[in-house]
């Protein structure tokens, strides 16, 4: 682009036109002591609680303790060029990043600025990254489901629309996989994304963003990014960031999807930044508030009601419901659930996903154990056909888990035992699933159906995901009618059981796999 | 500082009562502000600070140099001072009992500093606007400061009015950023 001299000074020409000229009060305080991102003020009485403060050379901080003499602030972002007896500036606002639209399909810092190299970001809308969650009478409950794309959860663990989620497992168990998968199969489907990254290597993020890219899922999500360079207070704050990015959506009558990877990593920054403010250590040092930290977070994912959207868009979205869906993700040491910040959050969301490294390691991807994992909300939201068909999924998951350790005494047993043993062990590897290849509600269906009607029993279960494969690439060429009718309506019906019943068994006739 | 402030409330709150009640809050002040004019003279510092130097021989010598700036109740509130070893507190003491008192008394004290010697009905104006906005009676102090440009910035404790053209230059080189 070719900038002529005389458009720059028209610029800035109008820039002054709009500058305010009025003589600025302000409060202000000086540095008394700088450590480890930690400073110290003294004065600012008018300070108030996360108010944002300013340093010299345009660098930001936050106020967190209110003391008598001085207020305790961490710095968000470099601290290495504030000295003592600097002057610190009261901006009186709470700290509020960029939100809205034009947010999609970017990367940004957990301050909101670009780190994608694409520009500037075009929105002049900012929000607080501090919100009361909405009220009782604003809400309203789950009864529409978020799909995933993987069978084993959409089948067993449901969510619904405004539900959080846990997803939590050890390290190397696929937590983050299933979060990418979950963001895949949102494309089309008008759900917006948003995925936090705390404390996570640089190069993870960037393969994260890269595999979004190559399977066109950018465009409707919005990437928060906190590496584990960048300072403890913006690992701290990521996670509302993106909240406050979520609700925007939310507000204005939409559904976005919210992954924080992981909260785990945030509680640890934020010990350390109470810690250096010498808040009081408490169980495993972390601060006493640290139940707040991720209440207050996961509270604001909600389902909001149709009048509450119309209030918050002054009547310009009528008759749309809008919801925040979250799923925090907690990394656990050694499968320990009871430690102190995964009890926390396991109590605080709707439900979780466990994931088992054992599992994992024996090839059951996505490592989900089904006997601890639940969703305390999502049957309601679930989609009629899969909560119709999944029912026996889980069920014969369950009998198989009794009955496994007598798997290897197989010719002792009775005949109806062996029956449950073998269809335990067929549907144990239909539940497994590629990672980015998330599946339709139809071809889910499809699956589960032949598994429910005994279609799997006569074959090795080695051949099982064969079979799957080969079906739902017959069923797509041959009968993309039905597959079309159960996607676009969800029902299950005599006429589509018997549609989905005869298809199977012409396909079974052909023995294509 | 902040943490000095801390250690400094309780005397300074001791010494301002001692002095409603004995109605010598002024020669309090003065005598403060003296001895703080003596702890901050490098030699006496060097002295302070050394812990070599006893207690007693600490005490004796304050009180031979601050001897007809201060009263006996003076002398017994060094005495105290050196006992607990607190005697770098002295100009955070007179700073807060400074404070007390401009509370108790009704007044604020606020720096103007000026691009340009102000005049007096100028000055008389300026305090008249400036009490009325801060709805307290001030004590006004004017410094000339050159690097201002014009204008005049006015600081209230930890509130400040900045009307110089200095400050709306910075602040207009934000706005353009």
């Amino acid at each position: 682009m070719q900038l002529n001299p005389s458009e720059i000074s028209d610029l800035i020409k109008k820039k002054i036109e709009n500058f305010d000229l009025s003589a600025e009060a302000h409060t202000e305080g000086t540095v008394v002591s700088v450590t480890d991102g930690i400073v110290r003020v003294h004065g600012l009485s008018q300070a108030m609680q996360g108010e944002m403060l300013e340093f010299p050379g345009n660098t930001f901080g936050m106020a967190l303790n209110l003391e008598r003499d001085s207020v305790g602030v961490v710095v968000l972002g470099s601290y290495q060029h504030i000295t003592e007896g600097d002057i610190v500036k009261c901006t009186g606002k709470i700290l509020e990043v960029p939100v809205g639209e034009a947010l999609l399909g970017r990367v940004v810092d957990a301050l909101g600025n670009p780190i994608d190299g694409k520009g500037a970001i075009e929105t002049t809308e900012t929000a607080p990254i501090e919100k009361i969650a909405p009220g009782v009478i604003a809400r309203q409950s789950v009864d529409q489901p978020v799909q995933l794309g993987l069978k084993s959860i959409d089948a067993m663990i449901p969510v619904g629309r405004g539900q959080r989620e846990l997803i939590i497992g050890d390290r190397q168990t696929g937590k983050t996989a299933i979060a990418i998968d979950a963001i895949i199969n949102q494309k089309g489907t008008g759900i917006k994304c948003i995925y936090v990254a705390i404390g996570q290597k640089r190069s993870s993020i960037a393969n994260v963003v890269r595999k979004l890219e190559e399977h066109g899922a950018m465009a409707h999500t919005i990437i928060v990014a906190a590496s584990a360079s960048e300072s403890a207070a913006l690992q701290f704050i990521a996670p509302y960031t993106g909240c406050s990015m979520g609700e925007f959506f939310r507000d204005r009558g939409e559904d976005a999807l919210i992954i924080y990877d992981d909260l785990t990593k945030q509680a640890w920054a934020y010990r350390q930044v109470s810690l250096l403010l010498r808040r009081p250590p408490g169980r495993e040092a972390y601060p006493g508030d640290v139940f707040y930290l991720h209440s207050r977070l996961l509270e604001r994912a909600s389902r909001i009601n149709a009048a509450e959207v119309e209030r918050l868009t002054g009547g310009k979205v009528k008759g749309k419901t809008g919801s925040l869906t979250a799923l925090p993700i907690i990394e656990t040491q050694g499968g320990d659930v009871s430690a102190f910040v995964p009890t926390n959050v396991i109590s605080i969301t709707d439900g979780q996903i466990f994931l088992e490294s054992n599992l994992f390691n024996s090839g059951i991807r996505p490592a989900v154990n089904a006997g601890l994992s639940v969703s305390r909300v999502g049957g309601a939201a679930q989609t009629k056909i899969i909560k119709k068909l999944g029912g026996g999924t889980r069920l014969d998951l369950a009998q198989y888990r009794e009955l496994a350790a007598f798997a290897q005494f197989a010719s002792d047993l009775d005949e109806s035992t062996r029956k449950q043993i073998e269809r335990g062990q067929r549907v144990t590897e239909l539940m497994k699933q590629n990672q980015y290849s998330p599946m339709s509600v139809a071809q889910m269906a499809v699956s589960l159906f032949a598994a429910n009607e005994g279609f799997l029993d006569s074959i090795a279960v080695n051949k099982v995901l064969d079979f799957e494969a080969a079906l739902h690439l017959y069923m797509k060429s041959e009968q993309s009618e039905l597959m079309n009718n159960i996607n676009a309506t969800g029902d299950f019906s005599n006429e589509i059981s018997n549609g989905l019943k005869t298809a199977i068994e012409t396909f079974v006739k052909t023995h294509s796999w | 500082m902040s943490e000095l402030a801390t250690l400094a409330r309780p005397y300074a709150a001791a010494i301002f009562k001692r002095a409603k009640e004995t109605q010598s809050a002024t020669s309090w002040s003065k005598s403060l502000a003296f001895m703080s004019a003596v702890l901050k003279n490098p030699d006496i510092s060097v002295v302070v600070d050394n812990p070599k130097v006893d207690k007693q021989r600490l005490s004796a010598l304050m009180l031979d140099i601050c001897q007809g700036h201060v009263n006996e109740e003076n002398e017994s509130f060094l005495k105290l001072l050196v006992h607990n070893n607190r005697l770098r507190l002295v100009p955070t003491i007179a700073k807060l009992f400074e404070a007390f008192k401009a509370d108790d008394e009704g007044y604020m004290e606020v720096d103007v500093m000026s691009a340009y010697p102000l005049s007096k009905e100028a000055k008389q104006e300026f305090a008249a606007t400036l009490e009325k906005n801060l709805g307290k009676k001030i004590h006004m102090n004017v410094a000339v400061d050159k690097s201002l440009i014009g204008g005049v910035l006015v600081r209230a404790g930890d509130k400040v009015i900045d009307g110089s053209i200095k400050g709306r230059l910075q602040h207009m080189q934000k706005a353009l950023k």
